[in-house]
């Protein structure tokens, strides 16, 4: 499953609401049905840590690190890579219990 | 009540005009009297448009007095200051396009994305581009104010505003977001976190400082906004000020990270939170490689190595 968020959601990305109801729909139903999982973030010029970390840190918190093993990243530019990186360690904490959901 | 706008609202003046606007706390008639205002700043502009919005909110009647003959009133017309407060006047100029030099006051509604975008290009002009001199600037002015603009519409309950100015000879950006909403602390309180009980506006301050403090019971917001912004001016040698209830959080640039608190003169308060970032524009470069220090900084990244799985 290869998901555009440029398409889907624009070339700015700042809206942490937006991005939750967007995991909750779109990604979360997936990930036990497909074995890849890619989020393509061609086209998307900029984002927020709002935004990031309420797409990514919950789908890593919610179905442990190795889904990180069926997710692909795709087209970072080097600000939404960091962002999404940052992002991974979030959920990878929360596993861990450092910190509170 | 009358209130007479001192000459200089900025550096050091700010915090006594929002002292002398606190005055007006408990008065149905206000009156603004423009009379001396020279020099304003953008956390000035944004101040004064908040808590004018937040009286006239309230049903009280608030009136200029004097502007016609203010020495800045094209200024502030220009700034779209007097058309937010309702102080409607005939424009005895022609507008220009504001590029590279301000970003009128502008009000932070669910269009957080497109206020980000519209303010950025406005200060970087160009830089919307990837590749541009200026892509660094833009994406710290949209970084700084989507996510503070996220905390106005989801911690604040009240109304915001933000401004923006570039000085092209002193090379120096000035952005300031404010609201009139419910302040850091009681924000904290309101949300249910016992220790925000014993404590005070300033350490509320410095609590919100702390990454990842408003967690707790709001999934979509990790609390990093404030904190990363905060991690940003120091990097960038950037002064930062953050105002709400009466307490002051003031962030100097230097080689060591300077940060003080205090609380506003005269026993004032500002209802609700502002915040103010003065940088240079040429010390803003790679915004990529300055978030990921500031979030090193932050204690937001654990691991040396990431395990996301990156490709072209």
């Amino acid at each position: 499953m290869e998901l555009q968020l440029a398409k889907e959601l624009g070339a700015h990305l700042a809206d942490g609401e937006v991005a939750a109801s967007f995991r909750l729909s779109r990604i979360q139903p997936y990930v036990s049905i497909y074995e890849e999982i890619t989020l393509d973030f061609t086209g998307v010029r900029n984002a927020n840590s709002s935004f990031m970390n309420a797409l990514i840190a919950g789908v890593v918190e919610q179905h442990g690190e190795a889904v990180l093993e069926r997710m692909t990243f795709k087209g970072c530019n080097p600000l939404i890579r960091v962002l999404a990186e940052a992002a991974i360690d979030l959920g990878v904490q929360k596993i861990d219990g450092r910190i509170d959901a | 009540m009358r209130i007479a706008l001192p000459a200089n609202i900025n550096a050091t003046g700010l915090l006594p005009f929002l002292c002398r606007l606190d005055s007006a706390r408990a008065e149905r008639v206000i009156e603004l009297d423009f009379a001396q205002l020279r020099r304003v700043s953008p956390a000035g502009l944004v101040a004064l448009v908040a808590r004018v919005a937040a009286w006239q909110r309230e049903g009280r009647t608030v009136a200029e007095r004097n502007v016609a003959v203010c020495p800045i009133l094209p200024y502030l017309q220009r700034m779209d200051v007097l058309s937010a407060c309702g102080f409607g006047l005939p424009e005895a100029f022609t507008r220009h396009e504001a590029k590279g030099r301000f970003v009128p006051v502008r009000a932070i509604d669910h269009r957080v994305n497109e206020m980000g975008d519209e303010m950025s290009r406005c200060v970087a002009p160009g830089g919307d581009d990837f590749e541009h001199p200026l892509a660094g600037l833009y994406d710290l002015v949209w970084y700084v104010l989507t996510e503070m603009g996220n905390n106005v519409r989801q911690h604040s309950g009240g109304q915001g505003f933000a401004a923006a100015q570039v000085g092209q000879s002193e090379g120096m950006v000035r952005i300031a977001i404010a609201d009139n909403g419910r302040g850091i602390l009681r924000s904290f309180r309101e949300a249910g976190l016992v220790w925000s009980q014993t404590i005070d506006d300033q350490a509320a301050i410095l609590k919100a400082l702390e990454p990842r403090v408003s967690s707790r019971g709001s999934p979509n917001n990790e609390g990093v906004g404030l904190t990363l912004t905060s991690n940003l001016a120091e990097l960038t040698q950037a002064w930062m000020l953050i105002v709400s209830g009466q307490g002051i959080v003031r962030i100097g640039p230097g080689k060591e990270r300077t940060v003080q608190a205090g609380v506003l003169p005269e026993n004032g308060a500002y209802p609700g939170t502002l915040v103010a970032l003065t940088f240079r524009r040429d010390h803003v470069h790679d915004f990529h490689l300055l978030l990921d220090a500031a979030k090193r900084k932050s204690g937001l990244l654990h691991r040396p190595e990431n395990r996301g799985r990156f490709r072209a």
